[in-house]
């Protein structure tokens, strides 16, 4: 139990850091780091494969394509974009409305029946192998044609074209 | 199931073929595949199918049906591209191989019995259009489309994904057959995750097949798409997209009709009025096509609103004149962009004295497309209307007879300006192949007009 509060005083710390650091390089490194624990959440949580794509899709995908994008529109003071008056109103409006939806949600929040889980290795990844491979084999195989497809097209639309110079 | 093993094995094929400079093969090895494929799926048509590989996909009639015309409309649409890849870039066999990946997904998407089939068969059709939209690297109107259809194309399938995460919270099935036995459990006491759900997977969908208030991506794709490609979209994704719509809601959603009807009617009615209305200012041929594409899903709505045993039937007929009179305009707007290099409808000008063949085949079309009798697109016409008013949507049919008046003024704009507008003008050279089907769907177009039983009781 000491171990999951540590933890998850480390994902508000870093999630506030997200928030407050001046710099959006930085604030894309602290979100990899938020979502690091995150992904020792779930491994506390026995989710094995929450955890791993977790750690593998977005950390190691996802963020690291946030850093290049922020790199590549080089951010700084002169081409901010301009803060109007009428952005600073839509923002505390959304703002608001997320705090409702949280504080209703909190209302209605209740210490889950930790019976209800009747298979705790649900989480693994063998139990979710096994139903990829049965139940949902036709699928997880066709897969393979969209991952071929979408493969050749990026080929052939990042390929030089030779003919036309 | 055969028939989309063949295909996938053909693009495989077809891309090794290419790897070995095979260029003159890959033509009539694509037709030849396809053929094949289409034989193979049509030989199931007496076999009582039941699901298979537990309960994801199910080839039953509709299933056959609707891939076979898919398939065939695809046949009639590679035999066009002779000559029409190679003037792009050097890399045809790729472009063949995409096409028939995208063919794969459309047959997932109607036969799927489980709705992450009907996700994936989506997704593959999508992935390789939005690759198929762009591969004029240099034309920027290839790129916008590419890129519109791109973003366009991944929002919707976001929000479809959402519906069918929403449904399965509710019922707890990804399969259809479990989500219907949800819904009759108590049709009154349903969750309203499902409503939401169902709301989700219809816009989903209707981004999909581009019907109004969601097409405002359609006519911006279609022109800016190699005309081949859009000839492809606007026929085969189209039907493939309102099968998997009318799978799903035939299969699974009937009994909740009082929620989803209202919906789908303000969609017939909106994409009638915005398809047929702005048809009507447009100047160039293949805008004033992607427009009336949009008022076609219009109509082809109507099955669904008059839900019964024999939607599907009267959506097959349909979707078959409209593909077949399509690709006809389609071909002889890809004769017109090569040779004269532009599509406005003072490009028309007197082709009917130069092309007497040409100008033939496009009249039927555009007959067929405006419905007029003794054409395929009358008997669709006259069944979707006969459908919408034997559940007595009376008012919708009358909206909708004086939206197809709009519609014979647009499409006789082109009859007009090939008979009776004269300009002196070069003969378009027609190789054999657009004679072919050019000549052969303008057939199919007459007889299913004349003898429509041929196919009106099929399924």
């Amino acid at each position: 139990m000491n171990l999951f509060y540590f933890v998850a005083f480390l994902s508000v710390f870093f999630s506030l850091l997200v928030i407050f650091s001046k710099n959006p390089v930085y604030s894309v490194l602290y979100l990899i780091v938020t979502f690091f624990t995150f992904s020792i959440h779930y491994i506390l949580l026995n989710a094995q494969f929450l955890a791993i794509v977790n750690f593998i899709v977005y950390m190691g995908a996802i963020l690291v394509l946030f850093l290049y994008v922020l790199m590549l529109l080089n951010l700084n003071k002169e081409s901010e974009p301009m803060k109007s008056n009428l952005l600073k109103v839509v923002g505390v409006i959304a703002g608001l409305c997320l705090l409702l939806t949280v504080a209703g949600s909190l209302k209605l929040l209740h210490v889950s029946d930790p019976v209800l889980l009747k298979n705790p290795d649900i989480g693994l990844v063998r139990n979710l192998g096994k139903v990829l491979f049965k139940e949902f084999l036709l699928p997880f195989e066709v897969s393979s044609i969209l991952l071929l497809s979408a493969m050749v097209g990026a080929v052939l639309l990042a390929k030089k074209d030779i003919t036309k110079v | 199931m055969s028939a989309l093993i063949t295909i996938t094995i053909l693009a495989l094929l077809l891309l090794y073929l290419g790897l070995f400079k095979a260029k003159k093969a890959l033509l009539p090895v694509a037709l030849i595949g396809l053929m094949v494929a289409l034989v193979l799926s049509l030989m199931e048509w007496n076999s009582n199918a039941a699901p298979i590989f537990s309960d994801m996909m199910l080839y039953d009639r509709f299933a056959i049906a609707f891939s076979g015309i898919t398939i065939f409309s695809t046949i009639l649409i590679i035999a066009l591209s002779k000559d029409y890849f190679e003037r792009i870039s050097s890399n045809v066999a790729e472009y063949y191989a995409l096409i028939l990946f995208s063919l794969a997904g459309i047959i997932l998407m109607v036969s799927y019995h489980n709705l992450s089939m009907l996700f994936i068969g989506i997704e593959i059709m999508s992935v390789s259009l939005y690759i198929l939209a762009g591969i004029k690297k240099r034309d920027f109107a290839s790129n916008e489309a590419a890129l519109k259809y791109f973003l366009m194309g991944a929002f919707s399938t976001g929000i479809l994904l959402f519906g069918v995460t929403l449904i399965y919270g509710a019922s707890g099935s990804f399969d259809l057959e479990g989500i219907k036995q949800y819904i009759l459990k108590d049709p009154t006491a349903v969750s309203p995750l499902l409503y939401t759900g169902i709301t989700l997977l219809i816009v989903g969908l209707s981004f999909k097949v581009g019907a109004a208030p969601f097409h405002f991506w359609v006519p911006d794709v279609y022109e800016g798409s190699p005309s081949l490609i859009a000839a492809y979209m606007s026929t085969v994704v189209k039907v493939a997209g309102f099968a998997a719509f009318l799978r799903l809601i035939m299969f699974s959603f009937a009994p909740l009709q009082d929620f989803w009807i209202p919906m789908i009617i303000g969609m017939s009615v909106l994409s009638l009025l915005i398809g047929n209305v702005t048809a009507v200012y447009q100047q160039h041929f293949k805008r004033m096509l992607a427009y009336s594409s949009i008022s076609h899903v219009g109509y082809m709505l109507f099955a669904i609103i008059a839900l019964n045993g024999s939607s599907d039937n009267a959506v097959f007929v349909y979707a078959a004149a409209y593909s077949v009179a399509t690709i006809i305009a389609f071909g002889v707007l890809i004769l017109l962009q090569g040779q004269v290099g532009n599509d406005s409808f003072d490009s028309f000008n007197g082709l009917a004295r130069k092309n007497p063949f040409i100008a033939l085949t496009l009249t039927i079309a555009m007959l067929s497309l405006a419905g007029i009798p003794l054409t395929a697109g009358f008997i669709g016409k006259f069944m979707m209307f006969s459908r919408a008013l034997s559940s007595y949507h009376i008012f919708l049919v009358v909206f909708a007879a004086l939206n197809a008046m709009v519609g014979i003024f647009y499409y006789f704009k082109v009859i007009v300006a090939m008979y009776f507008k004269e300009e002196d003008r070069k003969e378009l050279i027609v190789p054999i192949y657009f004679k072919l089907v050019l000549g052969f769907s303008a057939l199919v177009t007459i007889v299913l007009g004349v003898y429509p039983d041929f196919i009106a009781s099929l399924i």
